[in-house]
């Protein structure tokens, strides 16, 4: 039959060894991800348990609350303070979150029959989504109210049963937020979502500004080698050095005019978003715009910061196009040029991925060196590494760019430079054939 | 007459063939010399180790006084090259493509001007210089870049299959060409498959078949030698009697 003739034909086209490899790899790559996120989640879990409590009223009251807390499954560690600031508090204790039961707090309810003041201090390392599954101190403020209620519905407490106006609310919540050594009161949860819309465009516009970039390198190199322009070019007077760098001076102008109109653009997002006020049970006391409170905890991006964020980007954009001035020159027809960008792809979608759910600073070694030795990473974490001050990864990645830039420029070069660049080709497909033909 | 090519054992192999094999021939000023082979016989291969762009695995090749193994960049000063097959850039007009090209080659304005000029003038393109290659049908981009591969005058014009996609008239024109600039001495290297064309153009042919060059002369001498009557004939006779060894 015609039809079955042609479909082969077209099936023989499609599937060949790039996809064949393609699929393996982005297969093999899921499974990888899905392992390190579960691990990940699962040390999140393991230590909900944990719940770190500073009793400074120390009253039966709020002894028996605390009891009654360890009953119910958790980990409570009791912890006393001798610091007033929030940031030392939790350095000097080497915490991470901390319930604070203020002086008075008994009082309070007990005798004013009013809502008491609970302190809750955390800190938070990134904005990643995995960030906001934090220990189980969320939950055991929601543990702490209801036991509280129904402590004062069974026994009293010498409280006239119309009187106890406390029980819905018995207890008023005073978030702080600590950010490496700053802090300000606003719930971490609020500063997460804020702050991840932030860390969540930055790497989208990194994204495609990566594949933009590859792509356009790719397809110009391919281009010249399949229609023999380059063969033109490289065999007039002109240095070959100044062919490279004229292509990758030219791509990177206009990756840089992407880069520049997509940050202005989201900065003016940015501001739209950051710039309403905050209700009153976010914040307590004066009402902030949420732009006022990330900028306290050194959350908002500075002009320094944005120049730190825009020299990161210009060493990935830098790396993408000498990445993709080898690739580019393996193609060997119009098709192969399509798939050569697969690599850059692949490699920019894990790190992508993981900044996106996960704090690859906290990440188990193994993991996280294999993950820091892929290139793009340092450029998905820059803005957490920027906002959170986590300067040595900060600069340790970008030294590490540079370096992997500088040895694909050598490749580059060599290839341009030698004869190289008209002999190699990466048509997997064709070599198996070859191979099949001299067997057969 | 000064030699401006001369080829000494030059060999390349490729990873499964060995597409030249120690071929070795010279070109005088002013001479037009062809070498014709069939498909796959190593005519590209030789061509491009000559216009510097593949390394040979042995032998050199001297153009202009200068080694292409050592002094590339001094070769590329002497040549121009024009691939087989070859395309340009398709979003440029065809006479922004002459003066990008012309630029290349020059960092003089004025010397610039003049290689534009002659280009356009022996392209016989016209108006149709203002659009896009893109547009253009394969014979006219051939004469597009044939024009642009002689338009510098170079000591050498390397020509890979020059009038393939080019009709009869075309192809006559160009010829006429070349011998025109060949009788103010310029030199060309050119290859072909078609015999007859050839004949009519060159000076000197060699024939090479699978790597190897196995005779050079003068088109006259080897008609004489072997007694038939065109070169088509001559290429018959000597692929046949290698083949037999
Ligand atoms: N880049 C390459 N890698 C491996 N083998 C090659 C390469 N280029 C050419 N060859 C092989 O070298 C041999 C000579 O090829 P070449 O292109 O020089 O022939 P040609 O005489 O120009 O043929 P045509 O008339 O078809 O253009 C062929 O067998 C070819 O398959
Ligand atoms: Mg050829």
């Amino acid at each position: 039959m015609k039809f079955i003739n042609l479909l082969k034909k077209e099936l023989r086209e499609l599937i060949n060894a790039q996809m064949i490899i393609g699929l393996v790899v982005s297969m093999s790559l899921l499974v990888l991800i899905g392992g390190i996120m579960g691990d990940a989640i699962e040390d999140a879990v393991s230590n909900s348990g944990d719940v770190y409590i500073c009793d400074q009223d120390n009253t039966e009251f709020t002894k028996r609350v605390i009891e009654n807390l360890n009953a119910m499954g958790y980990n409570v560690n009791e912890k006393s303070v001798t610091k007033e600031d929030s940031v030392e508090i939790l350095e000097e204790l080497n915490i991470n979150s901390l319930i604070i039961i203020p002086k008075g707090f008994t009082e309070g309810i007990l005798k004013n029959n009013a809502a008491s003041e609970l302190e809750y201090i955390s800190r938070i390392k990134s904005t990643s989504a995995m960030a906001s599954l934090r220990d189980g101190s969320t939950s055991a403020i929601e543990s702490i109210k209801s036991i509280i209620s129904n402590l004062l519905m069974q026994e009293g407490y010498g409280l006239s049963e119309a009187d106890i106006t406390v029980l819905e609310n018995p207890v008023n919540l005073k978030e702080v937020t600590v950010v490496d050594k700053k802090s300000a009161n606003v719930s971490a949860s609020t500063i997460i979502g804020m702050a991840s819309t932030q860390g969540m465009i930055v790497p989208i516009v990194i994204f495609i500004l990566v594949m933009f970039t590859s792509q356009m390198i790719i397809s110009t190199i391919s281009t010249e080698k399949i229609d023999k322009t380059l063969e033109t070019l490289l065999s007039a007077p002109v240095s070959r050095l100044s062919v490279l760098g004229a292509k990758m001076l030219a791509a990177a102008i206009v990756a840089l005019i992407n880069a520049v109109a997509y940050m202005i653009a989201f900065s003016s997002y940015m501001s739209g978003m950051l710039g309403s006020t905050l209700d009153t049970t976010a914040v307590i006391g004066e009402a902030l715009t949420m732009s006022d409170i990330l900028k306290e905890l050194g959350l908002k991006l500075t002009a320094g910061g944005y120049i730190l964020l825009g020299l990161q980007m210009f060493m990935t954009i830098m790396i993408a196009l000498s990445v993709s001035l080898i690739l580019g020159a393996m193609a060997t027809d119009a098709k192969s040029a399509q798939t050569l960008v697969m690599p850059i792809m692949i490699f920019a979608m894990i790190p992508y991925m993981i900044s996106l759910f996960m704090d690859v600073n906290s990440m188990s070694n193994i993991v996280k060196i294999f993950v820091w030795l892929i290139p793009f990473t340092h450029t998905f974490t820059a803005i957490n590494n920027i906002m959170f001050g986590n300067w040595p990864v900060f600069w340790g990645g970008l030294a590490y760019q540079f370096v992997f830039f500088i040895v694909c420029m050598y490749f580059a070069l060599k290839l341009f430079t030698s004869d190289k660049i008209f002999t190699i080709s990466l048509n997997l497909g064709q070599k198996m054939k070859l191979k099949k033909v001299k067997k057969g | 007459m000064s030699t401006i090519l001369e080829v000494k054992d030059l060999s390349k192999q490729y990873s499964k063939v060995l597409a030249a094999d120690n071929v070795s021939f010279s070109i005088d000023e002013g001479e037009i010399f062809a070498l014709i082979g069939p498909n796959g016989a190593g005519k590209t291969t030789t061509i491009r180790m000559i216009s510097t762009l593949i390394k040979p695995t042995s032998g050199d090749a001297i153009v202009n006084g200068y080694s292409i193994n050592d002094k590339p960049e001094k070769v590329r000063e002497s040549i121009t090259y024009l691939p087989d097959e070859a395309g340009a850039y398709k979003n440029m007009t065809g006479y922004n493509y002459l003066k990008f090209m012309a630029n290349i080659f020059t960092n003089d304005k004025d010397k610039a001007e003049t290689y534009v000029k002659r280009a356009v003038e022996m392209c016989g393109l016209g108006d149709r210089l203002n659009e896009k290659i893109a547009s253009y049908s394969r014979g006219m981009i051939r004469k597009l870049l044939l024009s642009r591969a002689v338009m510098t005058y170079p000591k050498l014009a390397i020509l890979d299959e020059p009038t393939s996609g080019l009709d009869v008239i075309n192809a006559l024109e160009i010829r006429k060409i070349i011998k025109d600039l060949a009788n103010k001495g310029m030199s060309f290297l050119i290859s072909s498959h078609n015999m007859l064309e050839i004949e009519f153009v060159s000076d000197r042919v060699g024939i090479i078949s699978k790597g190897k060059l196995l005779v050079v002369g003068k088109t006259e001498e080897l008609k004489q030698r072997y007694n038939v009557a065109n070169l088509e004939e001559v290429f018959e006779r000597v692929v046949l009697e290698h083949e037999v060894y």
